[in-house]
């Protein structure tokens, strides 16, 4: 006997969280794209997603974000720190891909100085994942030795029954049982069984490619120009990445008043890195492609004990001219045999 | 931070004075800054810049910058006056380990707008300059107009104490240059300082640097030997926004200050 979750009960369940004062956000489709964002009934969920468009960064890492407003005076400058609007949520139906990229990126922005925007989110959201039952061809979690249902970075992990008509709940973290402590009364103990789950196939060897990457001799190697030759810099990939958390600082207004944002950037620009005398330590795009693999399989890894990619495979799904980290790691899984 | 002075240096590079406006801002960055670390300098509404520090660990009433005024920062920067407010995000970075050098003799090495860091070292050490040997200045830009602290260069010139070379590209030069003419690690090997307990410090254009550090070689010296500082563009200067790195090494944290050790195993073709 397990806990289970019945589909049917889920709308009751959002009706509790939303008043216990959670906000409810999951997978939905809206205006031509998938992402996750705030519902107010169940039936606007879309769980068929393989997975959304955009990723779960998005309620973490906000495209754009406020960090301060400035009011200049005569005599003074008034600033007044704004802080990310503050309140409990719960994610229903994430991916374990994007949940695992969330706990990849924990200290990346707690090192050192911890950031205080990405940490007040984390503390504040509940994510309940569900286990993939279906993949498309660009999905790549088992390659990145991860699994359709990782729990990694979630609170809750849901795995579908097999008449799909709800899920099999595991709690994994005390923010997890809090949250569901309030919809207890509509979990039932039940011996249904879980659908099986996504077949993922491995589509490269990622110790051999790790092996290749940590190779000092490879970084000049002619494979980054051939590999990128047809990027075209548009930063797809890194802003829909669930891992991906370059940005950039603007500010915004006039000589009065205004903001100060934290705006994503990428690696694939070419003025992300350009000095201000014109030399640029990034100055192709096959090194800022370099860059960018480098980053997640390398350089990240050598920080903070983790490859920096979840194995979303969105950098590949989305990519206007057929790239993607998955070819790239194809293409350096042949090199190193 | 309040603007207390300003002075120009060269065409379009100036010098601020900045002191701070809150007892606490102050008293931190007494207790942080050593030579070397930097910080963003901005202006509400336009955004902020990276640069080093210009004032030495041994002046710290008030902070020095110098910058040459290109985009819509430093622009910006540029027409504030004195008086006028600016914010200053920092010190951040490591420093150059000022106390080892104690007891040895010290060559600078540094070109064009690139003096300023070399600046807050060579300070840093004239102002306890019993505690160092023999002090060797090469200094050069590509035009006499383009020298910057030539106030301060006539100071060091004048000095007994202190050995300047000052050298000005080829074309350069002004009807009355009486000093070198020629590209910086040419001069310097010609000046060719002894690496016998010798610190060299070089900061300069990447062109520089890497021609420098061959120069450096040539003379003996020692990779471990050698400090630079690598001025990365910068956003947070918190090793997060992810554009100063080179290679595994972010400069923002790591650095700015490295040996020329520390800079040969770095991709060099992303420096």
């Amino acid at each position: 006997m397990t806990k289970i979750l019945f589909r049917d009960k889920l709308d009751k369940c959002v009706k509790q969280w939303k008043s216990d004062g959670l906000t409810v956000i999951g997978p939905v489709q809206r205006a031509n794209i998938s992402t996750y964002a705030a519902v107010d009934h169940a039936a606007e969920f879309d769980f068929d997603l393989v997975l959304p468009d955009r990723s779960i960064k998005d309620l973490f890492f906000p495209q754009s974000e406020p960090m301060l407003r400035y009011t200049i005076k005569k005599e003074s400058i008034n600033t007044d720190e704004c802080l990310p609007p503050s309140g409990p949520r719960i994610i229903f139906g994430a991916r374990p891909c994007d949940a695992s990229g969330m706990a990849i990126d924990d200290p990346l922005f707690g090192w050192d100085y911890k950031d205080e925007y990405w940490f007040q989110r984390r503390n504040e959201s509940v994510i309940v994942t569900i286990a993939c039952t279906k993949a498309d061809d660009f999905c790549m979690c088992t390659s990145l030795k991860m699994a359709p249902d990782s729990s990694k970075g979630s609170d809750i992990l849901l795995r579908p029954l097999a008449g799909n008509n709800g899920w099999q709940v595991e709690e994994l973290t005390d923010r997890g049982r809090e949250a569901f402590k309030t919809i207890s009364d509509l979990l039932q103990e039940s011996a249904d069984t879980a659908a099986s789950l996504a077949v993922v196939e491995k589509k490269f060897d990622l110790d051999a490619c790790v092996a290749w990457l940590q190779n000092p001799e490879n970084f000049e190697s002619r494979f980054w120009k051939e590999i990128s030759m047809r990027c075209i810099g548009c930063a797809s990939c890194t802003y829909l990445c669930p891992t991906c958390h370059c940005f950039d600082i603007q500010d915004e207004g006039d000589t009065y008043t205004g903001i100060r944002r934290k705006n994503w950037d990428s690696c694939s620009f070419a003025l992300f890195t350009m000095h201000t005398s014109g030399h640029n330590p990034r100055s192709t795009q096959s090194a800022r492609w370099r860059q960018r693999i480098m980053h997640k399989f390398n350089y990240f890894p050598g920080k903070f004990s983790v490859n920096s990619c979840s194995g979303c495979g969105r950098c590949s799904r989305q990519c206007p001219v057929d790239m993607g980290i998955t070819e790239t790691l194809q293409e350096i899984s042949t090199l190193s045999l | 931070m309040k603007i207390v002075a300003r002075h120009d240096e060269a065409p379009g590079v100036r010098t601020m004075r900045l002191e701070f406006q809150d007892a606490g801002d102050h008293e931190f960055f007494k207790e942080t800054f050593r030579t070397g670390m930097f910080g963003l300098y901005g202006v509400y509404g336009e955004g902020e810049s990276t640069f080093c520090v210009a004032s030495p660990e041994t002046r710290k009433d008030y902070i020095e910058c110098t910058f040459r005024q290109s985009g819509r920062v430093t622009s910006a920067l540029a027409n504030a006056d004195i008086g006028d407010l600016i914010t200053f995000r920092g010190p951040y970075g490591n420093r150059f380990p000022i106390e080892e050098f104690h007891g040895k003799n010290l060559l600078f090495v540094s070109g064009g707008i690139a003096l300023p860091p070399t600046r807050s070292v060579i300070w840093s050490c004239l102002d306890q300059r019993e505690k160092f040997g023999k002090v060797t200045i090469v200094y050069g830009a590509r035009s006499v107009a383009d020298l910057v602290y030539k106030h301060e260069l006539e100071e060091w010139q004048e000095r007994s104490d202190v050995d300047l070379v000052l050298t000005v590209d080829p074309g350069g030069e002004s009807p009355d240059w009486k000093n070198r003419i020629g590209f910086v690690p040419t001069v310097l090997e010609e000046a060719a300082p002894s690496p016998d307990n010798c610190i060299a410090v070089i900061c300069g254009p990447p062109i520089m640097i890497k021609f420098t550090l061959i120069s450096l070689k040539k003379l003996g010296f020692d990779e471990s030997n050698v400090y630079t500082t690598l001025e990365n563009r910068m956003k947070c200067g918190l090793g997060k926004c992810g554009r100063c790195n080179v290679g595994s090494v972010y400069v923002c944290k790591e650095g700015p200050v490295f040996t020329a050790a520390e800079v040969s195993r770095m991709p060099a073709s992303d420096l």
